[in-house]
């Protein structure tokens, strides 16, 4: 088996006394889909803060391609290959689309210190830009500010940000978060493509959209994953059906 | 929406249109006025890289101004008093020339908004507000006990200095050169703002997580934007100083550093004739309420504080509506 693109290795913080991550590894590799699911306050979002640089670790480790960059900051991280989509969608509000675009683009290749020339003349920059645009259905609307999109479009955006980074990795906080049920398939869609570029992190609350999607899917509640495998092993693991959801039976 | 470019022209136009006016009027004085906007309004672009682009809120802008003020002081003041400017490591000379002043007030603006900013950026918000009027203050006071260059009194330079082929003494000629200047600051400013570097500036602005998780580091777009900005005003101060042929402390204080960011404020952050427009308005505003009340700035207190409430895009956002994506 080759080397897993990005792996943590038991991953500890602490807020105080509540332990938000408790030990955690897990692995993405070549081709996958990876879902990370589990409740609400789970520790979700401080995994994925510690596998981006925002937040470092009490103990553990962070590895991107067999390097260890567990000291290195978010910027590096992304440098190395490293692509997020956030949970409440950050992007300029006052930017247009393709400008948002343009800055993904230019912050994977560089040249960001040029202060003279234009930067939507640069046809390097705009062709990769548009050519993610169209990709995820954005097209008529590159000319206008990111602040005026709809909701949706703001999540296709986040995608066309991340697929404009060239990465080595995703890592999607809930990509279909808000999204009418319309939306969140046509999303299913790009993202099942998405997976021979790079492989994806996924951390998802759609269970449709995890169950068709995911290679692999780990469980995390309080700050420990209870369970990890394929989709069938974790629907049979009755672990993960009472710890995180309770009752109720997974489809 | 294409009509800003235009009341931008025309406002650049007036300010060229009225000192030429007052010439054939044999008003002087009214020539120094003009110049003094367009000076102030080049401190402005200063303060509007940082402030615009770069959504950092500095109140020690005066810092750079009165570094740019005090570079002239010191290159010039020596030649005056026929005295070297150092002998020690090497022998060195002062200078009466503009372009040399200029190149150092630059050099050592930069300089400062590199110390200063390195540090201020550690901080956001209201914190930054005020670390920068802190380092401002400091550098008042500074001034204020160096005796060298008149401590509290300031220093008079006698004689303005000069520029290769004009006669800087004449009102006009002089006028020109800070005219020239300003447009030259404009244009670059311009250019700046649609650069790679101005996309990435105005990304650290709006969404910083974002910029980072692109492999960008915010701090260090918005240092370079602030030595940018810094380098800028202390061009300004260095021909305010020569404006007036005298330097105090008083370039240096936090009035300064509140003047300059009224001027910006009230023209309309981020936009880029929005210094040109505030500092001819705040000169104005100077020369028609100060001859009406010497509480001028009471009123201006209260022009302002509509114009924060009601017209957020100041005057030429007013003029020209919301501001249009440049693509």
């Amino acid at each position: 088996m080759t080397e897993p693109v990005l792996e943590v290795r038991e991953l500890h913080i602490a807020f105080g006394a509540l332990k938000a991550t408790d030990g955690v590894s897990l692995t993405l590799r070549a081709g996958e889909i990876h879902a990370l699911i589990g409740p609400n306050g789970a520790g979700k979002s401080t995994l994925i803060g510690l596998i981006a640089g925002s937040l470092s670790p009490d103990a553990g480790q962070v590895r991107m391609n067999g390097q260890d960059v567990t000291g290195q900051d978010v910027a590096a991280r992304a440098r190395a290959g490293l692509a997020r989509s956030f949970q409440v969608s950050a992007v300029a509000p006052d930017l247009t689309v393709l400008q948002n675009v343009v800055l993904a683009v230019q912050g994977a290749r560089g040249g960001s210190y040029r202060f003279l020339r234009r930067a939507l003349s640069d046809r390097s920059l705009t062709e990769t830009a548009t050519a993610q645009i169209d990709r995820v259905g954005l097209a008529p609307c590159r000319a206008i500010p990111a602040g005026d999109l709809a909701h949706g479009q703001r999540r296709r955006l986040e995608l066309a940000m991340a697929l404009a980074q060239r990465p080595r990795a995703f890592v999607l906080d809930e990509p279909m978060a808000g999204m009418g049920p319309d939306g969140a398939r046509e999303m299913t869609v790009l993202l099942d493509d998405l997976r021979h570029e790079a492989p994806i992190l996924l951390v998802e609350h759609d269970m449709d959209a995890v169950f068709r999607l995911a290679d692999r899917i780990s469980v995390l509640v309080a700050g420990r994953i209870i369970a990890s495998g394929t989709v069938d092993q974790i629907r049979a693991d009755d672990q993960v059906q009472t710890a995180y959801l309770g009752e109720e039976r997974l489809p | 929406m294409r009509r800003e470019p235009l009341i931008n022209l025309v406002i650049i136009l007036l300010l060229l249109a009225v000192p030429l006016t007052a010439q054939a009027m044999d008003e002087p004085f009214i020539v120094t006025l003009a110049t003094k906007v367009a000076i102030l309004a080049l401190a402005g672009v200063g303060l509007n890289i940082a402030l615009g682009l770069g959504g950092m809120v500095s109140l020690g802008h005066a810092a750079f101004f009165g570094i740019g003020g005090y570079m002239m002081a010191v290159l010039a003041a020596p030649v005056q008093a026929y005295e070297p400017l150092m002998t020690w490591p090497i022998e060195l000379a002062g200078t009466k020339s503009m372009p040399l002043i200029w190149l150092g007030a630059v050099i050592a603006g930069a300089l400062g908004a590199l110390a200063i900013g390195a540090l201020s950026l550690r901080t956001s918000g209201v914190y930054f507000i005020m670390i920068t009027l802190a380092f401002g203050q400091m550098l008042y006071y500074f001034a204020i006990s160096w005796p060298a260059y008149g401590g509290e009194d300031g220093i008079a330079i006698y004689v303005r200095n000069g520029f290769p082929g004009l006669n800087t003494l004449d009102p006009l000629q002089f006028f020109a050169l800070a005219y020239a200047v300003l447009l030259l600051a404009l244009l670059l400013a311009h250019r700046l703002g649609a650069s790679p570097f101005g996309l990435a500036l105005a990304g650290a602005r709006q969404a910083p997580a974002r910029v980072a998780a692109l492999g960008i580091r915010p701090y260090s777009l918005k240092l370079t934007a602030f030595v940018l900005s810094g380098a800028v005003t202390a061009l300004a101060g260095a021909l305010y100083a020569d404006l007036n042929r005298f330097v105090s402390p008083s370039m240096l204080s936090w009035h300064t550093s509140g003047e300059i960011m009224v001027l910006v404020i009230l023209g309309g952050v981020g936009r880029l004739f929005g210094p040109v427009a505030g500092a001819a308005l705040y000169i104005l505003l100077e020369h028609l309420l100060g001859g009406i009340s010497e509480h001028w700035q009471f009123f201006l207190g209260l022009i302002l504080l509509g114009i924060v409430l009601f017209a957020r895009g100041g005057l030429i956002g007013t003029l020209a509506g919301r501001e249009v994506a440049h693509d």
